[in-house]
């Protein structure tokens, strides 16, 4: 059936896509407008700002002045005074005389500035009656300046309307390009784009398995018992540090509006709003600093886990050997290794992007309870890592993902429970069926 | 003249293929005169459903547009035909589901565009709730040094 122009289109899943058309005219707009303001405030700041100072250094005549009387000019800013430097100048062009109050190009276009004490500096260079350089306007003999250069300041404000340039013209050229193409094609020239293989450790590339995450990375490593030693799905420093971070600046803040509280209870007008408001905040304050001492507890006293295995690839339906190895001093409750099989998704809910996980497969493959580890003599065990046959290889587009692993779960006397992650690449069966 | 539409028919009717095998078919354009076509993209592609935002992937894409001298004749069956790839095969998650289809799009004149698509299956892994029971490993101890 023809379509004509909708708002909302097709429902996909869990999911209503919203017009193409709508989206792109949007898309074009927004660019535009970043384009046409950055063109035009990129002349703007230019005319203002680069072209004075250039004219100054590469047009201005040299000459020289006496210096008749010097001041600091004042006037009222937004934020407190403002001021700039004046020095009163006499000098002679073409047998004409003049007597101007003047110092650089900015003092000339009628600039103010913050920093009296600075202002007063620039002034102290120059005596009264002194005989100094001066530049003068050839076109123009009236404009001229005691001080020149170039300022660096100027930079970082045309960054600006060139960031929204930059902004636009790529945007505007993407949806030029984007224009009138189908997502199918749009998808083809991708492709085509990205031909380029990033041939993984077993020179396996990415056209080679399409939609399967390159797994080099779990090659990097040989192992001491079986072939390649897994690594860790989140390096525990980096976990420890990002907690620690997070529970710093959420108390930090919290302490701000406790602080507060607190001068408004010694004043003796409580704000009971602001306090409601705060026990949770405290809370969740409190709960941050005990999981980051639970989990720094964890990552020091329970010892490292290496999980080594024979092959890789792996591939739906054919076993392969895994080796577990558990260091440390400790009494172990129970240590379990299962094959896990998760699902992530990640979608828009207004503004802000979000992720969903979901656990849809778990194997145990080792179970063990009641035994101890001694300094030296890690708990060490290896057995068949059977990855179900007929089931679903890894997957990685850019919003969905399906993730294997090895997770080692550990109830230890004293400590906290715990649970490490190492990723594994799955990859299909060469005939896709279940065998 | 019924409505204008796409048919696409696969030849072996839509079992499910092995990566590898070879994806035959053709398409008609059914009601569509031919003044009012301006090009035809044939693709066999994936997509994915479910919680997360849409992605999308082209294994075969064909354009023939009347723009470029194409001949495009709507009585005639257009013929379409490709090596699948290993991967993705087709899945029935929880979050995440991975649909393979052709996808026949047409354009016509006045930005009208007619859409045919005939989903196919690529593997049989089985859906997440049929997956296979969990099975316990013997494990086998070695002793610790």
């Amino acid at each position: 059936m023809a379509r004509g122009f909708r708002v909302w289109q097709k429902k996909r899943g869990n999911r209503r896509t919203g017009s193409r058309k709508l989206g792109l005219a949007g898309e074009l707009l927004f660019f535009a407008v970043s384009f046409l303001l950055g063109c035009g405030g990129l002349v703007v700041l230019f005319t203002m700002l680069v072209v004075p100072e250039w004219r100054v250094n590469r047009e201005f005549v040299r000459g020289t002045c006496t210096v008749a009387d010097k001041r600091i000019a004042p006037r009222a800013g937004e934020d407190g005074p403002l001021y700039r430097p004046e020095i009163q100048i006499e000098y002679r062009v073409d047998g004409e005389s003049y007597k101007i109050w003047t110092y650089d190009i900015w003092s000339l276009s009628g600039w103010y500035s913050s920093g009296l004490e600075e202002k007063q500096a620039d002034l102290n260079r120059f005596n009264v009656g002194g005989r100094y350089e001066c530049w003068y306007d050839p076109s123009d003999p009236r404009q001229a300046v005691l001080v020149r250069g170039y300022s660096w300041w100027v930079w970082p404000v045309l960054a600006v309307p060139l960031s929204l340039l930059l902004i636009g013209g790529a945007g505007l050229t993407y949806t030029a390009w984007t224009w009138g193409k189908s997502a199918e094609r749009r998808a083809a020239l991708a492709k085509r784009a990205g031909a380029l293989d990033l041939v993984d450790g077993r020179g396996r590339s990415e056209g080679e398995f399409p939609g399967i995450p390159n797994g080099s990375k779990i090659t990097d490593s040989p192992g001491t018992t079986l072939a390649f030693r897994l690594p860790i799905a989140a390096s525990p420093a980096w976990s420890l540090l990002v907690l620690l971070v997070a529970a710093t600046v959420w108390n930090g803040i919290v302490a701000v509006f406790v602080r507060i509280a607190l001068n408004a209870y010694l004043d003796g007008k409580p704000d009971w709003l602001l306090t409601a408001f705060l026990v949770p905040c405290l809370l969740m304050g409190l709960g941050l600093v005990v999981y980051f001492f639970r989990q720094l507890l964890v990552t020091t006293g329970v010892g490292p886990t290496l999980v080594e295995i024979s092959d890789h690839p792996l591939y739906a339906g054919k076993p392969c050997r895994m080796f577990v190895s558990q260091a440390g001093r400790l009494k172990v409750k129970s240590l379990g290794v299962s094959l896990v099989c998760e699902e992530k998704a990640t979608y828009r809910q207004g503004t802000n992007t979000r992720s969903e996980s979901r656990r849809v497969y778990r194997q145990p493959l080792l179970e063990r309870t009641d035994f101890e580890i001694h300094p030296g003599a890690p708990f060490e065990s290896e057995c068949e890592l059977a990855l179900p046959a007929g089931a679903m290889h890894s997957f990685k587009s850019e919003h969905n993902e399906i993730n294997w692993k090895i997770v080692v779960r550990g109830e230890v006397a004293g400590w906290p429970k715990y649970e490490r992650s190492f990723p594994i690449v799955v990859y299909p069966c060469a005939s896709g069926k279940r065998e | 003249m019924g409505e204008p539409r796409v048919t696409i028919r696969l030849d072996g009717n839509g079992r499910a293929y092995r990566p590898g095998e070879v994806l035959a078919g053709e398409y008609r354009l059914i009601s569509i005169p031919r003044e009012d076509i301006q090009a035809v993209e044939v693709s066999i592609l994936w997509y994915t459903e479910g919680k997360g935002e849409e992605d999308l992937a082209v294994h075969d894409f064909h354009r023939l547009s009347a723009g470029d001298g194409d001949w495009i004749d709507p009585r005639e069956p257009g013929r379409f035909s490709t090596a699948l790839p290993p991967s993705p095969l087709s899945y029935q998650g929880v979050l995440v589901k991975i649909r393979w289809c052709v996808r026949v799009r047409v354009f016509l004149t006045r930005g009208r565009e007619i859409l045919g698509e005939r989903p196919f299956q690529l593997g049989e892994v089985p859906a997440v709730r049929d997956a296979p029971a969990a099975k316990e490993s013997p494990a086998v101890e070695v002793p610790s040094p």
